[in-house]
Order: structure tokens, then C-alpha cells, then sequence
């Protein structure tokens, strides 16, 4: 099987440092797609009218052309959701892999209309024995003066490819909030841009990560700042064991014209393991003057202080870790209301560091 | 608020161009036979002559870099390697020819021999043209001579280190040098030896459509110390000059070196130099960079922890005007146990300059207990230059300490106002703003050196903001 390239970065860099994009062997792509069944969706559904045919794809980035172009012509679920609500109403969409459905090619398209306000959750699991593959595109319009919370949620197993695009773009005084629990997949390779164009323009990203065995993750993010005052803050917060590895590729690009926009970026990775590996590249690019931008990287392991302190209170090593794990990606999950998932999340990162 | 204006550098002392006068030169392009003659001019012995010829094979394998700036405007069929100057290698400043003594004069070289410095080499086009180094350190063994006489001289040390610490296949301009390399100094620091003065080798291409490969090669020997100070400047001309100079440094166990740079080449220059040192265990290496000129500039030095305990500390600043685009930055390996690094660079983009900062910290999975910390700040001065930030942080193992934070912004109106407040114009707020920025490499300088900078950022802000 012939390697394959995705996840391209905005710039690069040199290539002995391994990180521009990322090659991906023995990644059986499906050819003969057939239905997707196990699709759900609950919540408050009034005043958001969703439909089963969507526009076609042009995306700036994307993982590839060829993984594009997949969703493009085969997506087995196809929806359109357009938002009119003014108060805040939670939905929740449910894709589930198990023998019968192992083969997603999803793409969704949200519009935030004018004014509006809503929470959307997208969620993936799968069951445990299968070798699920996954490619999706998630592309959302924030009109004039909305704001909407998108919160995605990959709990597949470690078995399983999961590849996602997402791409945002923004009218002025949009917000676009964003959460991802990136826990899931083999290889778990996503693409987010958010095209800032709109004045007054925000976005926040905030990702939690967990990887263990030998995941892979790589997360290409890319915010560019066109709109004046625009922001985007990006979080991520991450932990490793095994021989899990994670490369972060975050770019936040002043746009000329963008003036007293910001941006902020942050990373931290946890390493729970001697063999655990992580690459971050966090870019900042600008070509506006009246801009203010940060960006911070660390990585290292849970400080043995706090541990101790933690065994002292009569914790065990694993406990011990999972509380500080948990502590550090509270301040992601404090922001989803909703309470079951939110106790499902906990627990599976209790069940995934055990 | 009036926008900050500021004028291209005042260059008088540096465009100052000798009649492009020589002894040989070689012909443009780059072929075995081309590189066979230089082989030939330059005396080498048959290992070099074999050296040259290998590395001119990788040259010819090696593709240009799929990233950073555009260089598609080298073209090496228009580039003459090797220049030699219309005189020999001289011990004192009487001997070197007239026009020649009176540009290393012009840029205060002589007279900083005589107050601050240890010894000093100067090189004109592809040869060194003088060298010198004070009396009580040729009695402790200290060897500082030109690259060309190392290789006669002192043969095994040249044949164990030479192009071992930055070898041929590294990048294409690498491979470049190893054919083509002329000039240089060579030092060596025996045992326990601490030379507390610094040493200076200065740099200064002359000719038009040339290039300058010189190679430095230092070798701080254990427990031994050394501040070293790299200077070079050309005048400018309207094609490009390429400079391809390679700098390879041992710090072996328990010692101490210190490498400066001043570079201010002329806007038409293509600076793709490679600077790398390996460090011993418990020993420490600094640089201090300052980047002024070039019209293209790819420079990323690298230390390479191997010892255990070792440490590495890079203090750099990059000022870019028009038409520059100066793509810098760091690398760090981590080797061993208990390393530590720490990196401080900052960057200044104005009149439509592009700066990148550019770097790798790679801990890896040996290097436990280690330690890396590393601070970028860039400074736009208006709103047609570009600044970029493009760090790679690779961590391979858990038991490191990691931190990077960078920023990126104008000079902040607050700052301004609170100056002007304490009775400072706009324009001296501002200048004051900018000198205190670039502060924290300044002070890392020798007194001369800072001073240097100081008026070079000075000369920048006279009259020009308003």
C-alpha cells in the first residue's frame, strides 16, 4: 500500500524536521461505500431545519485533494442544517460504527443564521472490535451577529482512522466556539481553518487529547485574520502514554487589513510515558502592524510535586494521574453544559489511562 | 498618532568599493574543472582536492530548500568562487596593500586589534589577507591562523574535525561550501587555557558577482575558554553576491565558547551560511547574533548537546528593511542527561522588510532531566513588513522541561503616551522604545560591538520617525 500525504501546513518548514505534513502506510481507503444507518439526532430541534443534500465542497486546506474529493463524490450521510433560533438550543447528532456500519463519509454543513444562538454536538463512537475508517467535513457559516458552540466529540477506538475538515468562515460580530475531545482513532488526522473576515469576528478552539498505544494524532490548525478586531484563542490541552504521538501544527495568520485583530494560541502536552512523543509548531505569521499575537508550547511530564501530594491523600500512582489529567483538561470541559456528555467524556478518559 | 517612517540603513562605511582589482579569479560556474583549479591555485593537498570534488557531486543531488525564501534568483553559472586577492597572507597591517589596509581601517578593525581584541584575522574576497594574534597566547599553545595554513600545518587536527561536525550532506549549500571553501581561521584552545580577550576574524568580500565560502573551524579544548567574534560586510552591487561560509565548533568537556556575530552584508547579498557546534559534557556554548543586512538570509546556528550537563544559550536579533527578508533562527539538539537551553531571539520588520524566526528543539529520548526555554518577540514598525514565527518543539521523552512563548505586535500606543507623559516626544518615545527592545542582545555584545549595533538601530530612527 503506497504511502499517503495529508495535512499539508499553510508554510513549511524544513523537511528533516518532519512535520510539514504528515505520511500515513498501510491506509486501506474505501472504495465501494455503502449506506451509513447508525445516525441519530436528539435534542431541540425547532426553528433548525436540517435537510439530507448539501452543497458541493471547496475547501481552502483540507487534508488532501484526493480525501476532498472522497466526501465529494461518496458521502453515505449528507446534511444540511440551517439555525434560526434565537435562544440557545442544544442538538445533538450521533454517528455510531459497529460491523454493519464501518465506513462514514459525512459531510455537514451548518448555518448559523443572522442573530442566532445554538449548541450543536457531533459525536462519533465505535464499537470496539471493528476497523472503522472515517473521513468528514464539517463546514460552518456564522451569519451577522450569531454565535454557536459546535462541540465534537471523537470517542472511536484505537483501531479505527478518523479523518476530519472543518472549515469556519465569519460574518461580522459572528462567534464561533468550538470544542473538540479528539480521544479516538489509530491515526487521527484533522484540518480546521477558520477564515476570520468578518469585523469584530471571534473564534475560540479549544481541544482536548488522549492518546495512548500507538495512536497518532495530527492536528493542523489555521486561523487567518482578515476582519479589523477579529480574534481567535486557541486551546489545547493534551496527554500522551505508551508510544502515543502527536504532532501540532497551529497557525494563526495576520491578514494585511486586519488591524487591532488578536490572537492567542496555547499548548500543552502531558507525557506519561518515557516513550510518548510530541511536536508542536506553533506559527504565528503577520503582515499587519496594529496586531497582537501570542503563542506558548510546553511539554513535559505531571510534575512529581503535585503528585505526591496527591498519593499522600492515599491516591494510587494510576489515580493519581488520572486526577491530574482531568484537572488540566477541566478547564476545556467546565464549558459543555451538557452534563451527560460531559460524564461520558470523564469517563472514558478514565478508561482510556487505565 | 503620526506613523513611524524610518529610512534604509546609512551604509557609507560599508559601500565603500575597491576597484574590483585581484590576483586571480576564477571563471563564473561550477564544474569539476572549475573546481579543480581552485584545488590547484589553492595548493591542496590530495585529500582536499578529493574532499572538493566528492562534496560537488552531493552539490550537484542536492535540490534547493522547498521552504523560506525564493532563491531562484542564484544562479551559479553567474557566481565566481574564488577571488584571490592581489596579496599574500601578512602579520602586519604595513604589508597589506593600500586600498585594502584602508577599508579594514575604515571599518575600525586595526584600532580595535590594538584596544580589545586578542588577535585578529581579516579576510578580502576568497583569501585572508591578515592575521595576528597577541604573544602570551602563542606561548600557551593558542593557535589561531588562517584555514589554508591549518590544513598544511596541522593536518590531523583539520583531517579529524573538518566538515565532520557539518557534514557535506546536510543541505545543498553545504555541499556547496565543501567544493568551493576558501579562507577562514582556524582555532585551537589547548587544556585549561582561558583566553580572556576576544578573538575577531572579519569578513569583507569586495569582488562583484562572487561568492565567499570561508570556514571556521574552532576547537576549545577541555576546560579551556574562548570569546570568538565573527564581522562581515561587503559593498553593494546590483547582481548578487552569495555568501556560503560554514562554521563548525567543538566545545569539549567542561569548557567555554562564546561566538558574536555582526553581520551587516550589502542588499544584494545571499547569506546561506551554516553554523553548527557540538558541546562536550558539562561544557557551555553562546551565541550572540546580530543580522543587519543581506538581501536574503538563511542562518540557523545549532548547538548539539552530546555531553551530559551540557548547555546552550542563543541571544539573536534581526533587523529587516526593504527588500530584505531575513529567514533566522535557532536549532537545538538534546543528546544527553541534564542538558539544558535557552533561547532569546527577537526580530524588527520595517519598510516592507520580512523577518521569519525559525527553529527546532529536539530533546530526545536520552536526554532526560532536561531543560529547554525559548522566547521570541518580533516588533512591526509599520504595516507593509512581514514578520513570521515558525518554531518546531520536538519532545521524545517525558522526563524534560519544555516551555516556548512568542509574541508578536507593534510598539504599543500605552507605552507611547506614558513616555510622552514624562515630557519625551513622540519621536524619542519611540526611539527609545526600539533601542530598549533590541536591549537585551546589546548588552551580550562587547562594549565596541554594542555600540555598533546601538548606532546601526540609531542611525535607523535619526530624523526618520514623525
Amino acid at each position: 500500500m503506497e504511502k499517503i500525504s495529508l495535512n499539508e501546513t499553510p508554510v513549511r518548514t524544513s523537511k528533516n524536521f518532519n512535520i510539514n505534513n504528515i505520511k500515513l502506510e498501510n491506509i486501506k481507503i474505501p472504495e465501494e461505500i455503502s449506506e451509513f444507518k447508525n445516525m441519530t439526532i436528539t435534542g431541540d430541534t425547532s426553528k433548525i431545519n436540517i435537510e439530507k443534500d448539501t452543497s458541493k465542497i471547496h475547501l481552502v486546506y483540507g487534508l488532501s485533494e484526493e480525501f476532498t474529493n472522497q466526501v465529494n463524490k461518496k458521502a453515505n450521510q449528507k446534511l444540511k442544517i440551517s439555525i434560526d433560533s434565537k435562544q440557545n438550543k442544544e442538538f445533538q447528532i450521533d454517528f455510531k460504527f459497529d460491523n454493519e456500519n464501518q465506513v462514514l463519509l459525512d459531510n455537514i454543513e451548518i448555518v448559523a443564521n443572522e442573530s442566532t444562538k445554538s449548541t450543536v454536538i457531533i459525536k462519533y463512537i465505535s464499537s470496539n472490535e471493528i476497523e472503522a475508517f472515517h473521513n468528514g467535513i464539517i463546514r460552518v457559516k456564522a451569519k451577522q451577529n450569531s454565535e454557536i458552540n459546535i462541540i465534537l466529540v471523537n470517542l472511536m477506538n484505537t483501531k479505527s482512522n478518523n479523518f476530519i475538515a472543518i472549515e469556519n468562515t465569519f460574518e461580522a460580530n459572528s462567534k464561533i466556539n468550538y470544542y473538540i475531545i479528539d480521544f479516538g482513532g489509530k491515526n487521527s488526522i484533522t484540518n480546521y481553518y477558520s477564515n476570520l473576515v468578518g469585523e469584530n469576528s471571534d473564534n475560540s478552539l479549544n481541544t482536548i487529547y488522549l492518546g495512548k498505544e500507538n495512536q497518532v494524532f495530527d492536528l493542523n490548525y489555521i486561523g487567518e485574520l482578515r476582519g479589523k478586531k477579529s480574534n481567535i484563542d486557541i486551546e489545547v490541552q493534551g496527554a500522551l502514554k505508551d508510544t502515543a504521538k502527536k504532532h501540532f501544527k497551529g497557525t494563526i495568520d495576520f491578514k494585511k487589513g486586519c488591524k487591532k485583530a488578536t490572537g492567542n494560541e496555547n499548548e500543552a502536552c502531558m507525557l506519561l510515558s518515557d516513550t510518548a512523543k510530541s511536536i508542536a509548531l506553533p506559527m504565528l505569521l503577520c503582515s499587519e502592524e496594529e496586531v497582537e499575537g501570542n503563542h506558548s508550547s510546553s511539554a513535559g511530564k505531571i510534575g512529581e510535586k503535585e503528585l505526591f501530594y496527591i498519593m499522600s491523600r492515599g491516591f494510587e500512582l494510576k489515580e493519581a494521574m488520572k486526577l491530574m489529567v482531568k484537572a488540566k483538561f477541566n478547564k476545556i470541559l467546565e464549558n459543555i453544559k451538557n452534563e451527560e456528555l460531559k460524564n461520558k467524556i470523564i469517563d472514558e478518559i478514565d478508561l482510556r489511562l487505565d | 498618532m503620526a506613523k513611524t517612517n524610518l529610512d534604509e540603513i546609512n551604509r557609507n562605511i560599508y559601500d565603500i568599493k575597491n576597484k574590483d582589482e585581484y590576483d586571480f579569479k576564477i571563471k563564473k560556474g561550477l564544474t569539476p574543472e572549475i573546481i579543480e583549479e581552485i584545488a590547484k591555485q589553492k595548493n591542496d593537498p590530495d585529500w582536499m582536492k578529493e574532499f572538493r570534488l566528492k562534496a560537488l557531486e552531493v552539490y550537484n543531488k542536492l535540490e534547493l530548500p522547498t521552504w523560506g525564501p525564493d532563491l531562484s534568483e542564484l544562479d551559479m553559472s553567474e557566481i565566481a568562487t574564488y577571488v584571490r586577492p592581489k596579496t599574500k597572507l601578512n602579520s602586519s597591517w604595513e604589508d597589506v596593500p593600500e586600498d585594502i589596509k584602508d577599508t579594514f581601517d575604515k571599518l575600525g578593525i586595526p584600532e580595535a586589534e590594538k584596544t580589545s581584541l586578542a588577535g585578529v584575522g581579516a579576510q578580502y574576497d576568497s583569501e585572508v589577507v591578515y592575521h595576528s594574534m597577541k604573544e602570551d597566547l602563542i606561548k600557551q599553545g593558542v593557535i589561531y591562523t588562517d584555514m589554508e595554513t591549518a590544513v598544511r600545518e596541522y593536518p590531523e587536527l583539520v583531517k579529524e574535525h573538518f566538515m565532520k561536525c557539518v557534514p557535506v550532506h546536510d543541505h545543498k549549500f553545504v555541499a556547496l561550501h565543501g567544493a568551493v571553501w576558501s579562507g577562514g581561521s582556524f582555532v585551537y584552545v589547548p587544556k585549561g587555557v582561558k583566553v580572556d580577550i576576544p578573538l575577531q576574524s572579519y569578513f569583507r568580500l569586495n569582488s562583484p558577482e562572487s561568492g565567499q565560502f570561508e570556514h571556521t573551524l574552532i576547537i576549545v579544548d577541555e576546560g579551556a575558554s574562548l570569546h570568538f567574534i565573527e564581522g562581515c560586510s561587503a559593498p553593494k552591487y546590483n547582481k548578487v553576491n552569495l555568501h556560503a561560509g560554514c562554521v563548525e565548533l567543538y566545545v569539549k568537556d567542561n569548557a567555554y565558547l562564546r561566538y558574536s556575530t555582526i553581520e551587516n552584508w550589502s542588499k544584494n547579498m545571499l547569506n546561506l551560511n551554516t553554523k553548527k557546534a557540538i558541546v562536550g559534557k558539562n561544557a557551555k556554548m553562546d551565541w550572540v547574533s546580530g543580522s543587519f543586512g543581506s538581501k536574503i538570509s538563511m542562518l540557523y546556528p545549532m548547538s548539539i548537546l552530546n555531553g551530559e550537563g551540557a548547555k546552550s544559550e542563543y541571544t539573536g536579533i534581526s533587523f529587516a528593511g526593504g527588500g530584505q527578508n531575513l529567514d533566522n533562527g535557532f536549532k537545538v539538539v538534546h543528546n544527553s542527561t541534564n542538558t539544558s537551553s535557552v533561547v532569546n531571539a527577537k526580530s524588527i520588520s520595517k519598510n516592507g522588510g520580512k523577518c521569519t524566526y525559525r527553529s527546532l528543539v529536539r530533546i530526545n529520548e536520552n536526554a532526560k532531566n532536561s531543560k529547554s526555554s525559548v522566547s521570541c518577540e518580533s516588533l512591526m514598525l509599520d504595516d507593509i513588513s512581514v514578520s513570521d514565527t515558525i518554531p518546531v518543539n520536538d519532545i521524545r521523552t517525558d522526563e524534560v522541561e519544555f516551555s516556548h512563548e512568542a509574541k508578536i505586535g507593534k510598539i504599543s500606543d500605552k507605552t507611547i503616551f506614558y513616555l510622552m507623559s514624562r515630557g519625551l516626544s513622540e519621536e524619542d518615545a519611540k526611539a527609545m522604545i526600539v533601542r530598549g527592545f533590541a536591549h537585551p542582545i546589546a548588552k551580550e555584545l562587547p562594549v565596541e560591538y554594542a555600540v555598533e549595533m546601538n548606532n546601526l538601530i540609531n542611525l535607523e530612527l535619526e530624523g526618520a520617525i514623525g
